[in-house]
């Protein structure tokens, strides 16, 4: 295979950034479909080259990037998120009145750093990937460039951010030192040193702060809440899933080890109920929906973390695709909701909503109730796997604090039920009808929680064959 | 038996619900037409699945089975004995129960038949499978339509009520998920592969204490469906708010299914653990039988008092449960009908009171009987159904019960001989102030008697507590052979492996040799 085709997904994306912000520079048309066009089509065609390379475990420099399975499902996860954020941004930019054409290039390059951080089994390159990410997310947060919110959301992401980074890069210089190699597999015979084993905990640490694990969420909450929505939206889903591909591949090779697994897998599996619990708990106090959706995504993420525990990559990728529907359709409701030129939405702004708007609100509550766990939607079959996989680990308790704490979210997620389905509003429900875009990803959302939860089938092979090169 | 008459009756209310996502919310009349050809087509089939059951065959019948996500989950369908009534039972209701909303619903029509359509689906659903999976997903399905249907078309408390309904029931139901993957994983590991075959999953021998772990668990989730004393307290909130169509389902199958779930799931799949724990099981029901009674000796409100009376009566069927033999399993079965009828039809007669009154208190009422002669009749023989009075359905479930539970054990027998008192003392009291003495107030001297439509709701479910009443042989013929394997199922493991082992040759203790029959044609 020639190098060309190794590199095409991430040449079309690199090519799509420099086009997009070029065409910022000298367009002068306050009219930025053009952009989004081109944003989109550059998705699409790197999904085509990324859906080239599937099945044939291509390499490219030596190794250091590799298109396993596992990274080609990650890579249409993330196009996928990124087109999505693009659709719910369009209109939404507008307005808020923060229509910057920037936000088309960034977007294109966060999702490259993401690819490249799941396309490789090398933590060096690992880092490239997040930092690439991590710069264009800090200027995505702070987008909104008026709002107070929006800068603080920047600022306490880059804080947390560079945080997070400084961990992993003194982790790596670690590791390096002790064990000699950066390559995930080669770690667990290599790793001698206790010093090394600090390098692999600092590393473990960083992930953690970018997936946003308890007790390293702190500042999250408020970097969801004030980023733009549509960027909330990808944040939520896209690094979350990087984030945890990765850690999947660090510990992989180790849950061959009996020894070391029970030290660094307890310990996880501790993080794992701080965070379904915390998360959970954190949500019911809420009354914001952007921060009750916010608490959500820390929660889901305490249920992801149980199918690393229970080394189940498969159970791991279908929870993560079902996410990307359901947090990209939560958000996403979020700004059809809102209505043009709202943002922050208390609960009671959503009453009457199922009564006035019965598809929207019917949408957004199938959503939910897949957040929740009920069946007959993805997030009950997602929930299912980890769960499952967890008992046949021998970790029952992980089952057990998981469904309980499920039965908390029944709670905070129903409570938006009730009131857009059970209150009569005191003013009219301001919901944005003019939004195709919006509907158009809603749409797909819909379809593909129900898709995922009654005929899995397919993406369940798909799934399969992923997980067998981790 | 080619055609999936199963599927069809259970996925026929759930497409006539897509089919009204596209009609327009204005036209009323073509809403519940829709709706009731839907309802009614389910209906038909489940008639035709009744009269060409077998009786003589102990298994499943018209089974439907094909691979759907791995891990032992098939799309698996099949009627028996103890299923097949209780389909019947929701499938006659749901349509009377649409006919009753004409007039009581008068909001969202739209939305709120897709709800009732939905919640037929999923209890269908829940009877019907015979994988685990399924069985959960249906179980769950159908907790989300009364949801729905508690919440918006309820009373003043609706949001607490149904709230309280899903908490409740998710919290169980959540921990007998746990319960399945438990179960899954160890036939997992005692036959190398997966299965969440009901079948299946009753050969596999559990240790003691995992039974003990997995009964409570499972048991927990019934319990609070039933609902079994002390568990039982999101019913009567959930019954006074919900409109009348969904309190005459929540009474009349959804507790059906706690009951359901404790003879097709918790005795047979937990044997031993059901040796420890029957007697506390009989304790709470004999508890709730009194304390149900009691409690609706003293409601103000008739709604509240039916629900109360409620739980008294499934206390009785989850005694009969509990003494597991033929005449008490069936003896439950029957009951369950039984309670399904008279209780439907007793919230359909407290919904039409409330139409006329928008009242439900007893002591608003008085003299209905003059002024609603036939309504008064209709309302004495659900009344009197209720009691179980010789001749009408009540009777033949109410002593069957009685007789099982009296072989198994004398004294709760007696204890329980007191739900019948009981009853009679609640319901007649009541009956006497809403519908004898002198027209108490201008309000009811207003009243109507009933319309045709109100009739053809009524006099269907009255037609079959006389049919049932009288001719209770059919009924029981067709579920004798179900139910005697499942007592044997319970009291005499060992024979059951014995046989089965001996069918499927090789004489080898468990182990790989299930292996095979786990995803091999049943």
């Amino acid at each position: 295979m020639t190098g060309g085709t190794v590199l095409a997904p991430l040449a079309a994306l690199v090519i799509g950034t420099i086009l997009v912000l070029l065409a910022e520079a000298f367009l002068q048309s306050e009219n930025k479909t053009p952009l989004a066009v081109i944003s989109l089509a550059t998705l699409v065609i790197a999904g085509i080259f990324a859906g080239l390379l599937w099945g044939r475990g291509a390499q490219a420099f030596g190794g250091l990037l590799r298109w396993d399975d596992a990274a080609l499902f990650l890579a249409f996860l993330f196009l996928a998120a990124g087109a999505f954020a693009i659709l719910l941004g369009m209109r939404f930019l507008i307005q808020q009145e923060m229509n910057h054409g920037e936000f088309y290039g960034l977007m294109l390059l966060a999702v490259t750093g993401l690819v490249i951080m799941t396309a490789t089994v090398n933590l060096l390159v690992v880092f490239l990937g997040l930092e690439v990410f991590s710069v264009s997310s800090y200027a995505l947060a702070g987008l909104k460039r008026r709002d107070e919110r929006s800068v603080e959301s920047a600022i306490k992401y880059f804080l947390i951010g560079s945080f997070a980074g400084a961990f992993i890069v003194f982790g790596l210089a670690l590791l390096y030192g002790g064990a000699r190699t950066l390559d995930a597999p080669a770690l667990p015979a290599a790793i001698s040193s206790s010093l090394a084993l600090a390098g692999l905990a600092l590393v473990i640490c960083g992930l953690a702060f970018k997936i946003a694990l308890v007790p390293f969420h702190m500042v999250q909450p408020d970097v969801y809440e004030g980023a733009p929505t549509p960027v909330t939206a990808f944040f939520v889903v896209a690094p979350k899933a990087a984030g945890f591909v990765v850690l999947l591949r660090l510990l992989i090779p180790y849950a061959q080890d009996g020894l070391k697994k029970e030290a660094v897998f307890s310990f996880l599996a501790g993080i794992a109920v701080a965070t379904m619990i915390l998360g959970n708990f954190a949500a019911l106090r809420q009354r914001n929906l952007k921060r009750i959706l916010a608490y959500s995504s820390i929660a889901q993420a305490g249920y992801m973390l149980i199918a690393v525990v229970a080394g189940d990559p498969s159970g791991l990728l279908f929870y993560l695709t079902n996410y990307l529907f359901l947090g990209i359709g939560a958000f996403g409701a979020m700004i059809a909701l809102g209505g043009p030129g709202r943002e922050a939405l208390d609960l009671d702004d959503l009453a009457g909503v199922g009564r006035r708007y019965p598809w929207i609100g019917g949408i957004f509550a199938v959503i939910l109730v897949s957040l929740a766990g009920f069946p007959p939607t993805g997030g009950f079959l997602a929930k299912f796997y980890v769960f499952s996989a967890a008992v046949r680990a021998g970790h029952l308790i992980l089952a057990l604090v998981g469904v309980l704490t499920s039965l908390v979210s029944v709670y905070y997620y129903l409570r938006i039920v009730v009131v857009m389905f059970m209150k009569e509003p005191d003013q009219e429900p301001a919901v944005d009808t003019e939004n195709p875009a919006v509907y158009l990803v809603l749409l797909i959302c819909l379809y593909a929680v129900l898709q995922l939860g009654l005929f899995p089938g397919n993406i369940v092979t798909l799934i399969r064959q992923a997980a067998a090169s981790f | 038996m080619n055609a999936p008459l199963l599927s069809l009756i259970t996925f026929l209310p759930l497409a006539g619900a897509i089919v009204l996502i596209f009609i327009p919310r204005e036209e009323k009349r073509r809403l519940y037409v829709t709706a009731m050809i839907f309802a009614a087509a389910a209906l038909i089939l489940s008639l035709i699945m009744a009269v060409r059951f077998d009786g003589g065959e102990a298994g499943p019948q018209w089974v439907e089975r094909s691979a759907w996500i791995g891990y032992g989950i098939h799309y698996h369908l099949g009627v028996d004995g103890i299923s097949l009534y209780l389909v019947l039972l929701t499938t006659v209701l749901v349509p009377l129960v649409l006919l009753a909303s004409w007039s009581s619903i008068r909001d969202r029509i739209k939305e709120y038949l897709f709800f009732m359509l939905l919640l037929e689906t999923g209890i269908i659903g829940v009877f019907l499978s015979l994988n685990m999976f399924l069985f959960y997903v249906f179980w769950e399905a159908a907790l989300l339509p009364m949801y729905f249907l508690i919440g918006i078309w309820g009373g003043k408390r609706k949001v607490y009520a149904t709230t309280k309904f899903v908490l409740y029931t998710m919290a169980g139901s959540l921990l007998m998920l746990v319960g399945i993957f438990v179960l899954q994983s160890a036939f997992a590991k005692a036959t190398g592969t997966f299965s969440l075959n009901i079948f299946d999953l009753y050969r596999l021998t559990l240790s003691p204490a995992a039974q003990t772990w997995l009964f409570l668990a499972f048991g927990l989730a019934f319990a609070i469906k039933v609902p079994l004393f002390p568990f039982h307290t999101w019913l009567p909130d959930a019954h006074v708010e919900a409109p009348t169509g969904a309190s005459v389902l929540l009474a009349a199958v959804l507790l059906k299914m706690g009951a359901y779930g404790f003879i097709r799931f918790a005795f047979p799949l937990f044997p031993d653990a059901v040796a420890r724990f029957a007697p506390g099981l009989a304790v709470l029901a004999l508890i709730g039988i009194i304390y149900g009674g009691l409690m609706a000796l003293i409601q103000k409100d008739v709604k509240a008092l039916v629900a109360y009376s409620s739980v008294s009566h499934m206390g009785l069927i989850l005694l009969a449960i509990a003494a597991w033999n033929l005449e008490s399993l069936e003896g439950a079965i029957v009951q369950m009908l039984n309670h399904g009828l008279s209780t439907g039809m007793l919230f359909l007669c407290v919904g039409l009171l409330y139409e006329r009154a928008s009242t439900r208190l007893i002591a608003a009422f008085g003299g209905v009987s003059r002024k609603m002669p036939v309504f008064a009749g209709l309302f004495l023989i659900a009344v009197l159904s209720s009691i179980g009075l010789p001749g009408l359905n009540g009777f033949v479930g109410e002593i069957l019960c009685f007789f099982g539970v009296f072989a198994a054990n004398q004294v709760w027998a007696i204890i329980a001989v007191t739900t019948v008192i009981l009853a009679a003392a609640y319901l007649l009291g009541m009956f006497q102030q809403v519908c004898h003495g002198p027209v108490k107030n201008d309000r009811v001297a207003g009243f109507k008697d009933l319309s045709l439509r109100e009739l053809a709701v009524l006099v269907p479910i009255v037609v079959l507590m006389f049919w049932l009443g009288l001719f209770p042989g059919t009924l029981l013929r067709k579920m004798d052979a179900t139910v005697a394997r499942y007592v044997s199922l319970v009291k005499n493991r060992e024979k059951i492996f014995v046989e089965a082992d001996r069918t499927t040759a090789a004489p080898n203790l468990g182990g790989r040799k299930n292996a095979g029959n786990a995803e091999g044609q049943r």
